[in-house]
């Protein structure tokens, strides 16, 4: 969350990212409101994007969610709740997401991580009184945020095309996929144990929380955006590339590509 | 340089040698060598930038024109303009391509010293390094303490003219090049190449400080 927080504050375009990193719904959405596109009716131009159309038409109906409804309520719990306040809700329901990177640092074959991820729980939810407070970073025992279209990605699977889902943000099919797996794992238990008006005030109050504390970050990235839709799709695919990429540790063959040609001056010719 | 004329090189190569014989006094006591290597240029960029922030003295008014100083010292707006234009960039006249780099790096300077004014409680540690195709290289770092602590940012770097310079930043994996190059060529690709140049110089006038 800090982290995706940070790269967030940097070059913005982190939001959307950030969002799935931290938790799939609240950020996403966050990430996904976004004003208005003055070159929308751009016709496909982009590779790995070729559903633009009905991406844009999403991705404004996410602007205007965020716009009329997420982004004031989220400026409102801002001005009530102290900053301090709000790290401890975002580390309380990092905490509770652990099981779902667990799972997915063993998917992956990476029993150290999980390893790890099993020592964050377990010192942030005694040290750490319940997961509000973070000790464990501290003690450089980092989160791990691997989630389970991480997972298809590191086993080989492509993203397939950009893909804006609606309330949701950036995804693609991989990541969706991987998305509503993580959720099919992990709400049943949720459902059993714990009832609807405690799940469903403690998910609002995630998403409200996480806007918040993305509020300036996005505020000035669409700032600095020409093209805001642009921007965010190039953010999110470079950002879960690069979470795929370092976990699957050898590096892909179409990055090598994209690096040739990103960095050379002759190819325009 | 190859080996067809080795007199010459060998020629030319005492003429260096002595020269750098009389300089290297000199060059020993300047902290600011010539071809610095990449890793002690980003050393020295992230501790003079930390000096600025945590000047108490300074206010952010006066902090801003330093940090757009140093960005516009420390990166090769030249190549960055050329990046993120790409097939663009050969759609445009010279003197439209200068005036793109001129809008460019305004935009780029203001942006950074507004991004950068946020990081005083944060430290920047060196992490490694590495060597890239066509002779770059990138120096990774990672913030530490402060809201972004952990954060990892890659400085891309290319020699021009014996000097070092920054030509990409990459947060958490996302290259700002690769960023601006995908949202430049949505905006050129509703009305071509020059509306880019429209675009930033709206955004540069609408800059708290157009510097």
């Amino acid at each position: 969350m800090a982290r995706a927080l940070a790269a967030a504050l940097l070059l913005a375009l982190l939001a959307p990212a950030g969002a799935i990193e931290a938790e799939p719904a609240g950020d996403v959405q966050a990430a996904a409101a976004v004003p208005d596109d003055p070159s929308s009716d751009s016709h496909a131009r982009s590779p790995g994007d070729p559903w633009e159309p009905f991406n844009r038409k999403v991705f404004a109906f996410n602007e205007t969610v965020d716009h009329y409804a997420l982004e004031p309520i989220a400026t409102g719990w801002n001005t009530v709740v102290p900053d301090r306040v709000e790290t401890c809700l975002a580390n309380f329901f990092d905490n509770l997401q652990m099981p779902v990177h667990f799972a997915n640092d063993l998917l992956q074959g990476k029993p150290w991580k999980a390893y790890e991820t099993v020592w964050r729980v377990v010192v942030n939810t005694t040290v750490g009184l319940g997961g509000f407070f973070d000790p464990a970073s501290a003690w450089q025992i980092y989160k791990s945020n691997e989630d389970f279209g991480q997972t298809l990605g590191v086993w080989g699977t492509p993203p397939g095309p950009y893909l804006v889902l609606p309330l949701l943000g950036p995804s693609s099919p991989r990541d969706a996929t991987g998305m509503a797996v993580d959720a099919a794992a992990t709400a049943p238990v949720s459902w059993y144990f714990i009832p609807v008006y405690v799940t469903v005030p403690a998910r609002s109050v995630d998403i409200v929380n996480r806007r918040a504390l993305a509020l300036e970050t996005i505020r000035e990235e669409r700032k600095a955006a020409f093209d805001w839709y642009a921007a965010v799709r190039s953010a999110f695919t470079q950002y879960r590339e690069n979470q795929v990429r370092d976990r699957a540790e050898a590096p892909k063959e179409p990055q090598e590509t994209q690096d040739e040609d990103l960095y050379g001056l002759d190819e325009d010719e | 340089m190859a080996s067809t004329k080795t007199s010459d090189m060998s020629r030319k190569r005492a003429r260096v040698a002595a020269l750098c014989g009389a300089l290297a006094a000199v060059l020993a006591l300047s902290a600011a060598a010539e071809a610095e290597s990449p890793r002690v240029l980003i050393q020295r960029t992230i501790d003079e930038v930390l000096a600025i922030l945590r000047d108490p003295k300074k206010s952010d008014a006066a902090r801003r024109p330093e940090l757009e100083t140093i960005a516009r010292d420390r990166f090769d707006f030249d190549t960055m303009s050329r990046l993120v234009m790409a097939t663009n960039w050969k759609k445009l006249t010279p003197p439209q391509q200068a005036e793109f780099v001129d809008e460019f790096t305004r935009f780029l300077a203001n942006d950074y010293g507004a991004r950068i004014e946020r990081y005083e409680q944060e430290q920047v540690e060196i992490t490694g390094e590495r060597p890239e195709a066509r002779g770059d290289f990138t120096i990774k770092t990672k913030i530490v303490g402060g809201k972004n602590d952990g954060a990892l940012v890659d400085y891309r770097m290319r020699q021009k003219s014996g000097n070092w310079k920054i030509i990409d930043v990459v947060i958490e994996g996302i290259s700002l090049v690769a960023n601006y190059r995908d949202q430049f060529r949505e905006v050129a690709g509703n009305g071509g190449p020059t509306v880019v140049i429209e675009k930033l110089k709206e955004k540069n006038a609408a800059a708290p400080k157009p510097s």
